[in-house]
């Protein structure tokens, strides 16, 4: 596990996907912070919140190679035909990239560091929202090394994990569109449905798609509101996809040529 | 050192390998002979643990691949026909990080490395980055790379394939070298190759073993064999007709022909030896020989002699 984490980790720094990742959160972080300096009301707790959005845009830079460029390469080989479990590879993979967005993070604690030079405060709500950025990291790396391990072009990879994070992103969005839709539809004349338990039911879907959302899940802690119960559903969400990840790559074995 | 117990693979409905098994002995070097889509490159992937057999078993060194993989891997160094290389990584790097991958451990890593280096001649090239090498150079890092962990077992999926002719005969010299403290299997589809490096060889055709055989019983087999390549000066039709009359010939074949040289492929009757019939004919009509050699037999050849043995032999 250490030799893969090792290896990934350093790759990240021999190739531009280590230095793009990091200079984009670099050059967001740091816009975020000087306007918010500018106008003198520093709140790191709302700059990372706002950093989150362009997981989007990060988590494909920083994943999208690690399992396809194997399988292009053939070098995968390695991993199947030497003494390694295959879920150290998928664990050293993954924290690699978690490392990748520790190291992107001293940008957030410097600004920190900042902040407590000029008289300003580090609240709970700060660290809520860092704990909170480690654990959405967890969850999204995880999906985005899934997405690599299920294709052998870095492209196609990037583009599948970026259109699952930016669903998850969109979720409290596409779950009130899909509530009024059906609304919308189901207050049609000839269905004849009771106009409240009909709101109720739109109301009810919302809410069922709104469960699974892991940033509405995780939104009281920006406020210094902790509890476990959402951090526990992003580390079950992550664990998830490591585990099928693990599947993805054990079912080759039997059904490539 | 191998036991392969009626491996079978199957895509779909194409089964890749069909009930292959044979042994591979303490110290062997073991030549795998086929021709392209034969299925030797699956039954080297399953050997190794990087593909699963549909049904079937592979021991090594007395050890499930399946069921106890650690322990098994940990005999095999595996060269695949694509060697499994980080263009991104020196050499060394390289080779460092495959010690990590096969456990070796640290206090041996350099040492090792070194030996290793200098019996695949790339010292000087340890610390230039693989993508920058020539093909030879990485299949000689490929090569490095299956000896890393010092296993008792190596094998070798068509190690000269587009390599020039120096180098085949440097991969060549080395897998003898490797053949005194190593069990070897080495796969080819040329036919010279296996003869000259491997003591024993197992022919499979269409996912089937065709033959195992000692590489003693193959070349008798092969020195059986009798064609010959005549390039000459003259009437092409005057020349195939005389060389049909004489005894002992069953074809002639016209392979290439100009102007006034033609090239024909001659079938000779096993026993029979021809050449000095042949000259005498062609002195007769004054027709120039320019080259008279006898033709290697390729592997299709051979295995339509093994097949018809067999069916002989029945």
């Amino acid at each position: 596990m250490l030799a893969i984490f090792k290896r990934e980790f350093s790759m990240y720094f021999k190739t531009a996907s280590g230095y793009i990742a990091f200079a984009i959160f670099a050059f967001l972080s740091g816009y975020i912070f000087v306007s918010q300096y500018a106008s003198g009301k520093v709140n790191i707790a709302s700059e990372i919140t706002n950093l989150r959005s362009f997981f989007v845009v990060l988590i494909p830079i920083v994943t999208m190679g690690l399992f396809s460029e194997d399988k292009k390469r053939g070098t995968e080989v390695l991993y199947y035909t030497t003494p390694t479990n295959i879920a150290s590879v998928v664990i050293g993979k993954f924290l690699s990239a978690m490392a990748l967005f520790g190291i992107m993070f001293i940008n957030v604690l410097v600004q920190m560091f900042i902040t407590v030079c000029s008289g300003g405060v580090i609240d709970a709500g700060t660290m809520g929202a860092i704990v909170v950025y480690f654990f959405l990291t967890a969850l999204f790396v995880a999906l985005g090394l899934f997405a690599s391990a299920v294709t052998d072009s870095q492209i196609i990879a990037a583009i599948f994990s970026f259109l699952i994070i930016l669903l998850i992103q969109l979720t409290s969005t596409i779950s009130a569109l899909i509530s009024s839709t059906f609304n919308s539809f189901l207050s049609a004349k000839v269905f004849n449905i009771d106009p409240e338990k009909l709101s109720e039911f739109c109301s009810n879907v919302e809410k069922f798609i709104n469960w699974f959302d892991p940033l509405s899940k995780t939104k009281d802690f920006r406020y210094g509101v902790f509890s476990i119960s959402p951090l526990f559903y992003c580390a079950c969400i992550a664990g998830l996809f490591l585990f099928l990840t693990y599947q993805v790559l054990e079912k080759k074995r039997w059904t490539q040529s | 050192m191998i036991e392969i117990n009626n491996l079978v693979k199957r895509y779909g409905n194409t089964r890749a390998v069909n009930g292959i098994s044979f042994t591979v002995n303490d110290g062997e070097v073991l030549g795998f002979l086929g021709p392209n889509g034969a299925g030797k490159s699956t039954t080297m992937n399953i050997i190794t643990g990087y593909l699963s057999s549909t049904s079937g078993s592979v021991l090594v060194d007395g050890h499930d691949i399946l069921e106890d993989p650690v322990a098994a891997k940990k005999n095999i160094g595996y060269l695949p026909e694509l060697p499994p290389l980080y263009f991104d990584m020196t050499v060394r790097e390289y080779l460092n990080f495959v010690c990590d991958l096969k456990k070796v451990p640290s206090s041996e890593r350099k040492a090792q490395i070194n030996k290793i280096l200098s019996m695949v001649h790339i010292t000087d090239y340890a610390d230039r980055l693989i993508g920058n090498l020539s093909k030879g150079y990485k299949q000689r890092v490929g090569m490095a790379q299956a000896m890393v962990g010092d296993p008792k077992i190596l094998i070798l999926d068509e190690p000269t394939v587009g390599l020039d002719p120096t180098q085949i005969q440097e991969i060549r010299k080395l897998i003898r070298a490797l053949a005194q403290n190593h069990t070897i299997i080495f796969s080819s589809h040329i036919l010279s190759e296996v003869q000259e490096v491997c003591d024993r060889v197992v022919i499979i055709n269409n996912g089937k073993v065709a033959a195992v055989q000692p590489i003693s019983d193959l070349s008798k087999k092969l020195s059986g064999y009798t064609r010959l390549l005549l390039s000459f000066s003259g009437p092409i039709k005057d020349v195939s007709n005389a060389l049909r009359s004489i005894p002992g010939i069953t074809s002639v074949t016209e392979r290439v022909s100009n102007v006034d040289i033609h090239e024909v492929e001659i079938s000779v009757d096993s026993s029979t030896d021809v050449r000095s019939s042949i000259f005498y004919t062609m002195v007769r009509g004054n027709w120039p020989i320019l080259e008279l050699r006898s033709l290697d037999p390729t592997l299709e050849e051979l295995f339509l002699s093994i097949t018809s043995g067999k069916q002989g032999g029945k």
